[in-house]
């Protein structure tokens, strides 16, 4: 057994798709003996992986991110809200309860100190901003909260925030849509949201002594220890995250995974530059 | 408006612009020019493209002007639901919108019916009997709506349910035409549906020349509606074409 020969032998071809459904473990330690996978990668690399921002129009930012086959598709929508008392000068990210259904939660968008809530202040103590942001999920194929993670940052490296100004009844409403041109925009020259400390993270799957990065569906699905690092873009630590398994994560298998981490987020901030400076035509 | 502590906000958003009707239709002569330039009997032109999902056994994503939709489908495959045996197939539809579709978030919620239109205009060209006990489901997301939304859904999932390789008489193709006061618009975007006076969705079979689903609403004169219909029909076997030639394609695009 083995890999498919260059001649194609159909029976061969058979008996190969049949041993991988049947005994999927045993076909995946062939391969890692020679330190591959089946999809010919190396086992420290990740899949290929593209950005497209400003997928949907209607949405004031949006981003599509796919890493291998895995499609997420984030888009954000400012709306208006009161802030709390606690925090006038603040304003809110509002992420769907689904997005927390995922083993690591996307939280940690808030807490990692990616976004300075006062940038989204619009009238100190009357009016700010709420980003709603939504993550869709277009095709599944192993390292979700990656993908999502990405899109995410992503859409919010894209966000422009519309101009607004407020009406006479004290709400706030969009400046081109009042045809008011005399009335004094509450934010004229803040329509980018600074971003800083990005976080990005790799998945691991753990099997023996192996390291596998960015698994498949299939990986995910037989090799059950699964690791995720997320890292800023100055390499700090924001979370680690080994939700039980039956490998045993030593310091030295957890070092690995975070030193591949580290060469993922330096890929990962190339293309997401690389994705932002492509926008930037005018 | 003060929130509960750990209770979401209340938000609105700022695009509260009620857009006033411009009177000019009924009577005078002034003539309605269409927000993207088209003429009245002109459809946007349409972008298809299948197998865009790989964990699903067919798909498609189709994008007509600012409308863009996503349809998977699975299957045939064990359903749960289906408690009796049946020696026919069951199809299962589900529409869905992202709340980021419509211009105020979580608009898409007023769209509920589409779910069972879109099984009513799939149903009649479906051999459903070719998939006996098994169930397939066909789920459609609307990723932005630009107008036309159901139309749009129901050519992509007749071309999704083709790459799925379900057998079908024929490919399903929906045009919808809205009442402008005199005028019949074709294919009208979201500005045009919001001043309609009535509005006709036509889905048919173009080879076959037969009609799976005919839908009207508000006001319309008799031969408004056969001039409507035999717009929807010209359209929709033009649309015929377009599906067809990516079909095409991608098939001899797999096979190099």
């Amino acid at each position: 057994m083995g890999l498919p020969n260059a001649s194609g032998d159909l029976s061969t071809e058979v008996e190969v798709d049949a041993f991988r459904r049947l005994f999927p473990l045993r076909f995946y330690e062939k391969h890692l003996l020679e330190s591959i996978r089946p999809d010919a990668r190396p086992l420290g690399r990740a899949r290929e992986t593209t950005i497209a921002l400003g997928a949907v129009a209607s949405a004031n930012g949006s981003a599509l991110a796919k890493i291998g086959s895995t499609t997420m598709l984030a888009a954000i929508k400012m709306e208006v809200m009161t802030p709390s008392l606690e925090t006038p000068d603040e304003g809110c990210i509002g992420l769907l309860p689904l997005a927390a259904c995922f083993p690591l939660s996307l939280s940690l968008l808030k807490t990692s100190g990616m976004i300075n809530l006062k940038e989204l202040s619009l009238v100190s103590g009357k009016a700010a901003w709420m980003a709603y942001l939504d993550i869709y999920c277009l095709d599944a194929d192993g390292a979700l909260f990656d993908t999502a993670l990405l899109s995410a940052v992503a859409a919010f490296s894209h966000l422009e925030i519309p101009v607004v100004s407020l009406n006479d009844d004290g709400k706030i409403v969009l400046s081109e849509e009042q045809g008011l041109s005399d009335r004094e925009p509450v934010n004229k020259e803040k329509r980018k949201i600074n971003l800083s400390s990005v976080p990005f993270s790799l998945t691991c799957v753990l099997h023996k002594k192996y390291i596998l990065a960015d698994p498949t569906a299939e990986e995910e699905s037989i090799m059950d220890t699964i690791v995720t690092v997320v890292l800023d873009s100055s390499s700090q630590l924001v979370s680690l995250h080994k939700p039980g398994g039956t490998v045993l994560a030593y310091t030295s298998a957890i070092q690995d995974c975070i030193a591949l981490t580290r060469q993922r987020v330096k890929e990962l901030q190339k293309i997401l530059e690389e994705a932002i400076s492509g926008m930037e035509v005018d | 408006m003060a929130a509960k502590p750990g209770s979401a906000p209340v938000t609105y958003s700022p695009n509260l612009g009620q857009k006033t009707r411009p009177p000019i239709f009924k009577d005078n002569d002034l003539d309605w020019v269409r927000p993207d330039g088209r003429g009245f009997h002109q459809c946007r032109p349409a972008f298809f493209r299948t197998g865009a999902v790989n964990s699903a056994s067919g798909s498609a994503y189709a994008e007509l002007g600012s409308t863009k939709v996503i349809v998977s489908v699975f299957g045939p495959r064990e359903s749960k639901k289906a408690m009796m045996y049946s020696d026919t197939g069951r199809l299962n539809c589900n529409v869905s919108y992202t709340t980021f579709a419509t211009p105020v978030r979580g608009q898409g919620s007023d769209h509920k019916e589409f779910s069972s239109m879109l099984h009513k205009a799939l149903e009649g060209a479906i051999m459903l009997e070719t998939f006996p006990k098994t169930t397939v489901d066909v789920f459609a997301l609307v990723l932005e709506s630009g107008g036309s939304d159901l139309p749009v859904v129901i050519s992509c999932a007749s071309l999704a349910l083709a790459d799925a390789g379900i057998m079908m008489y024929d490919l399903v193709a929906a045009v919808s035409v809205s009442c402008l006061g005199k005028n019949l618009v074709i294919d009208p975007v979201l500005e045009e549906e919001s001043y309609q006076d009535g509005s006709l969705m036509l889905t048919c079979m173009p080879s076959r020349y037969e009609v799976t689903q005919l839908t009207f609403t508000g006001e319309w004169s008799t031969p408004d509606i056969n001039e409507a219909m035999q717009l929807c029909l010209d359209a929709c076997n033009k649309l015929g074409k377009v599906m067809r030639t990516c079909l095409k394609e991608a098939a001899s695009a797999s096979q190099e």
